[in-house]
């Protein structure tokens, strides 16, 4: 890539004394809100354990109507896109915009494939009457009422992430947008990385909802 | 002393500072200056007001439940609008007045003042928090318009998922809201002490309000995502039948306890902490004094938080839980008492020698050593396995933890607004006055709750709305103390917002504190300090020896 | 009532061994705490007046800090308090192991009353009548949601789950009526549901089984009333309404307007009578009026047992 290295830095805000400082606050506090995220989540995984232990056969039943295929895929691509996200994090320390761009929309690429495939998957549970939430439309497990509890508990979770992940690929849009002006790695180039560190948390979520669903109760 | 006393000795009033920067409720005038404001400091004024409108909404929902409480057969109000008024007395004072009381307004205004800084963290953050809570708010009014909830602020399943017949789904919604509200502060204030700390602010030279908040933090960090999630669950077993906790399809009601006091009983913390902080600036203020033992206090804060994510067993010891895990939540519970004692005794052995001046802030921090410890004690009788399997959900529990909130957090509350309200407005209020409120606030609630000990003892449970003929009495007491603790809060709000207009101007110092806060002007500028301090000196660097002759 | 009732009491009466036990460990507590907050209370007032300002005292060796003192007032109260957490948890681990010869009378909490079943059958609402010096275990469910069984003159308590049993015994010693009530919340007229449980001498315990199998059913009560709240112009055998036949209905599965099947349990009955509109079963329309706040619970329960009475009857049709 034959491109001019532009210059890297922070524009520093009013209440700070120094960009350092600005850099520290930034990743600081992303960390911390990625801390409640996880404890978020745990409560769900807690559920998920509880649910395991009280009803074994019926989880296992829903597992075994889950397409494991998907999750699996959906997996591999969300590890690539986190390889492109660190990709553009590297190229924006670098200084080097365009690459950044092409990096940050091939992520947000990864990730709305994720969310085909998933929007697929949600078909096919429909399609296989794996909705008993739905008012009206049996359900494939009827004579199972426990196992109502875990497919729930697989729409609450994905749900969850697919709104996380949908909320990432906006921001990574959205940092796409705004990093095409030229003087953005120079004013905002820690926004790529706090943005980063938000997509790997998405991506390590997923690493724990997947065997948490799809393969621990095989 | 008298307010004029206070103003003589700071004589050298910059009046020269503010005529060249205007401080921070002169900087602008307009409105949207107010609503779209970064500043901290505006942010706590703002959370000030909207926290007190909630307060008077508990409190008349409280007014309410004290007076169907006067006579035993529930003739005053019917059972239904007896169980709305109690949960909703429970919701607001529990999210929208206890839990972001201290933190919110006095946090916001105070932690960039007294490590050094210009503002928090992530300014934007801190008002979207505000915006978020008035959100959250609405959701509760426009469910206390279309009707009420009356779950209980508990929201046990499966009576809010399924049996409920009132609007369960705006209040949950509403307390999701909050919860969001609780971390973004938590995230601001823990990236604050962290990063934005003045040169030489080192962790052993920050006051001790500044740890409990950080403490606080924390727990907020670590305990409202659980709550967040446990309630969107229970929305979508209400508004989609998902019924994770539902006992019909093999769901467990119990687990909804668990997770739900997982968060909640830290949350008492979330309360009781930045009480302990505020405590720890008044003892020292008044008794001039370094405080007795900053480390014992500042770790225990610390100690607090850590344990407080371990004892929320004792909230189920008579639900069917093992013989074991009662057991262990049991000592555990007794802990966690041992960090709450030594700062008690700390601040105790810091008045001794001190140079003691009785203003309405020291009066308030008295209150809240007398209700806090006395709350604090019942707790260990509950946590006393065979005392809590005769007065557990009794009016036991409920003067215990009144005990340890009102004492803890609104005494504080109040004690603190009285302590900072000149460095936050500029101005004095009576003194005469704010003695009397804190006298009066403390009279009155030991006549209202006390009595509820003994009806607990009796065995009357909470949340009855007709009760057994025996019990009338000691109601009725409950309810008489009631109008006293009216009197107390209503007082205050007449004298301070008196003083907003005809109050003696305050210099920077009226207390002739220690802290940052108190090296710049009152009210401080938008930036807070003409120059940015260096700390080279320790905290509560009072005099080391008195003077000769006291 | 009786104008003794107005007068204030200040401690509970007790009816059992264990009820003693707890009053000695929370009056022993209550002592040991005065002595540790006592001191807090008066030293703080005192010192903060002694030490006023601009007064003349001496206040030389101040002190910052003290480890060795901060350490005993650390640990001496919490090691004096553990006396504590084990004498009341010995009293728990007596709670929780009933003696193996204990009377089992089988309890249901839902709302708003309490059913009790005793050995032999018979079964009450709301009192609970139990023999003198026999250990009674009483286990427990719930029909809908949490309630909390709690006689204040046993000092114990156990909440009622739905869908999982638990379990309190306890040894009266003392003949009488005592309050008996439900400590969690549970809904609207949480408050009401309450009743006495009634200990008796063993003699006298036996003549009120003997009695209360004698006492005419609730259904049969229920059949009464079917008719007398009109009830049966709709659902009766000959009436013109179409209304649907309740004849073989408990237990059996309802077919749900917009698809989906609910078994017809007591709860769901329950909840048609209050409130006829709010779970619509498939093919008839909504005619009928809510019962909500029009039924006395105690006619409402006769009248489900009847309805229940005429599933059983019903034969699995």
């Amino acid at each position: 890539m034959a491109e001019h290295a532009a210059t890297v830095g922070v524009e520093v805000e009013e209440q700070f004394f120094s960009a350092e400082q600005q850099r520290h606050v930034a990743t600081l506090g992303m960390w911390v809100f990625l801390a409640t995220e996880l404890l978020l989540f745990s409560g769900m995984f807690l559920v998920a354990l509880v649910l395991r232990v009280l009803h074994p056969a019926s989880v296992t039943a829903v597992a075994l109507h889950l397409k494991f295929w998907i999750g699996a895929t959906n997996a591999a691509v969300l590890i690539v896109s986190s390889f492109t996200m660190s990709l553009a994090i590297e190229a924006s320390k670098a200084g080097l915009r365009r690459a950044m761009l092409r990096f940050l929309v091939a992520t947000a690429a990864l990730g709305v494939l994720f969310l085909c495939l998933k929007a697929y998957e949600y078909y096919r549970d429909w399609a296989e009457h794996m909705m008993p939430f739905l008012p009206g439309r049996p359900y494939v497990l009827d004579g199972d009422p426990a196992s109502r509890l875990f497919t729930n508990l697989y729409f609450i979770i994905t749900g969850l992430h697919g709104l996380h992940l949908t909320v990432g690929i906006c921001l990574v849009l959205g940092m796409a947008f705004f990093g095409r002006r030229a003087g953005f790695l120079s004013r905002h180039q820690n926004r790529v990385e706090v943005l980063g560190l938000y997509w790997h948390f998405i991506d390590l979520i997923w690493l724990i909802v997947f065997p948490t669903l799809y393969l621990l109760n095989r | 002393m008298s307010p004029s006393d206070l103003a003589l000795r700071d004589p050298v009033v910059p009046e020269a500072t503010i005529a060249r920067q205007p401080d921070y409720l002169h900087a602008k005038q307009t409105l949207s200056s107010w609503f779209f404001t970064t500043d901290h400091k505006r942010i706590g004024i703002l959370y000030l007001v909207s926290i007190t409108f909630f307060f008077i909404l508990g409190a008349i929902a409280a007014g309410l439940i004290r007076l169907s409480l006067l006579v035993p057969n529930g003739s005053i109000f019917s059972n239904d609008f007896y169980d709305k008024m109690f949960t909703l007395h429970g919701v607001i004072m529990v999210w929208f007045f206890l839990i972001p009381s201290i933190p919110n307004t006095f946090g916001n205004f105070l932690i960039p003042l007294m490590i050094g800084a210009k503002d928090v963290a992530f300014p934007r953050l801190n008002l979207m928090s505000w915006y978020l809570y008035m959100v959250a708010a609405l959701f509760t009014l426009i469910c206390v318009v279309l009707g009420g909830v009356d779950t209980g602020w508990t929201f046990y399943t499966p009576y809010s998922t399924f049996y409920s017949n009132s609007w369960v789904l705006p209040a949950l919604i509403g307390v999701v809201l909050i919860g969001f509200s609780s971390i973004m502060t938590a995230v601001n204030f823990v990236v604050t002490v962290h990063t934005m700390r003045a040169p030489g602010m080192t962790w052993f030279r920050m006051p001790l309000f500044i740890w409990s908040l950080y403490a606080t933090s924390l727990i907020i960090l670590l305990a409202t995502p659980v709550l967040t999630i446990t309630l969107v669950l229970l929305i979508a077993s209400r508004a989609f039948g998902f019924a994770v906790f539902d006992p019909a399809n093999g769901g467990d009601p119990v687990l909804y306890q668990h997770m739900f006091w997982f968060y909640s009983h830290p949350a008492v913390y979330i309360m009781v902490l930045p009480g302990m902080g505020v405590m720890s600036e008044l003892v020292t203020a008044f008794a001039s004094k370094r405080v007795f033992g900053y480390r014992f206090i500042a770790y225990s804060s610390m100690a607090i938080a850590a344990l407080s994510f371990f004892v929320w067993g004792h909230h189920m010891f008579y639900n069917g839980m093992s013989e074991s895990a009662s057991l262990t939540f049991s000592i555990l519970s007794f802990t966690i008492a041992v960090p709450s004692a030594v700062k008690v005794y700390n601040w105790t052995a810091t008045i001794h020698k001190g140079e003691v001046r009785l203003d309405t802030p020291l009066l308030y921090a008295m209150g809240w050593i007398g209700l806090f410890v006395v709350g604090g004690l019942t707790g260990l009788f509950l946590a006393s396995l065979a005392i809590d399997g005769h007065v557990h959900d009794t009016y036991f529990v409920v003067a215990h933890f009144h005990y340890i909130m009102v004492g803890a957090t609104v005494e504080a509350f109040l004690g603190a607004l009285h302590f900072w309200w000149p460095k936050m407005t500029g101005r004095l209020y009576s003194e005469a006055w704010g003695r009397v409120s804190a006298f009066l606030t403390f009279i009155g609630f030991n006549v209202t709750f006390f009595p509820q000990f003994i009806l607990g003892y009796l065995g009357m449970p909470r949340r009855y709305n007709t009760y057994d003929p025996q019990f009338q009495v000691l109601n009725v007491v409950s309810s008489a103390g009631a109008t006293i603790l009216a009197a107390a809060y209503i007082f205050p709000m007449i004298y301070l917002i008196y003083s907003l207009f005809y109050g003696e101007r305050a210099g920077p110092n009226p207390w002739d504190a220690r802290g940052l806060e108190w090296t710049t002007t009152s009210p401080p500028p938008p930036h807070n300090f003409e120059t940015p301090p260096i700390v080279d000196f320790d905290p509560y660097d009072y005099p080391s020896r008195a003077p000769e002759g006291g | 009532m009786n104008p003794q009732d107005y007068t204030l009491q200040l401690w509970p009466g007790a009816a059992s061994g264990m009820a003693h036990q707890v009053d000695w460990l929370i009056i022993a507590f209550t002592i040991v705490t005065l002595f540790l907050v006592v001191p807090i209370f008066v030293c703080f007032t005192y010192w903060a007046w002694k030490y006023r300002r601009g007064r003349n005292v001496d206040r030389s060796h101040r002190e910052s800090r003290n480890v060795k003192i901060e350490l005993s007032w650390m640990l001496i109260p919490f090691a004096i308090t553990l006396v504590f957490f084990v004498w009341a948890a010995r009293l728990y681990d007596i709670e929780q192991h009933p003696p193996p010869n204990a009377m089992v009378v089988q309890a249901i909490g839902r709302q708003w009353m309490w059913k009790f079943q005793h050995p032999g059958g018979q079964w009450e609402i709301n009192d609970l009548h139990v023999p003198e010096n026999t250990p009674v275990l009483i286990d427990m469910i719930s029909q809908d949601v949490v309630h909390d069984l709690y006689v204040p003159a046993l000092r114990i308590q156990m909440d009622t789950i739905p869908g999982r049993r638990t379990q309190l015994w306890f040894k009266a010693d003392r003949t009488g009526q005592f309050l008996l009530e439900c400590a969690e919340f549970c809904g609207t007229d949480h408050s009401e549901m309450a009743g006495s449980l009634i200990v008796m001498t063993p003699a006298a315990y036996q003549a009120w089984l003997a009695h209360a199998g004698a006492e005419p059913s609730l259904a049969a009560a229920g059949k009464m009333l079917f008719s007398s709240y009109g009830c049966s112009g709709c659902h009766g055998p000959n009436s013109t309404v179409r209304a649907p036949s309740l004849i073989g209905l408990y237990g059996h599965p309802v077919p749900m307007q917009g698809g989906g099947v609910l078994v017809a349990d007591t709860a769901y009955i329950r909840d048609k009578i209050l409130d006829p509109g709010k779970r619509r079963i498939a093919g008839y329309k909504q005619v009928m009026p809510r019962y909500a706040g029009k039924m006395p619970e105690a006619d409402l329960l006769r009248i489900i047992a009847y309805v229940q009475s005429l599933g059983q009857s019903g034969g699995g049709a």
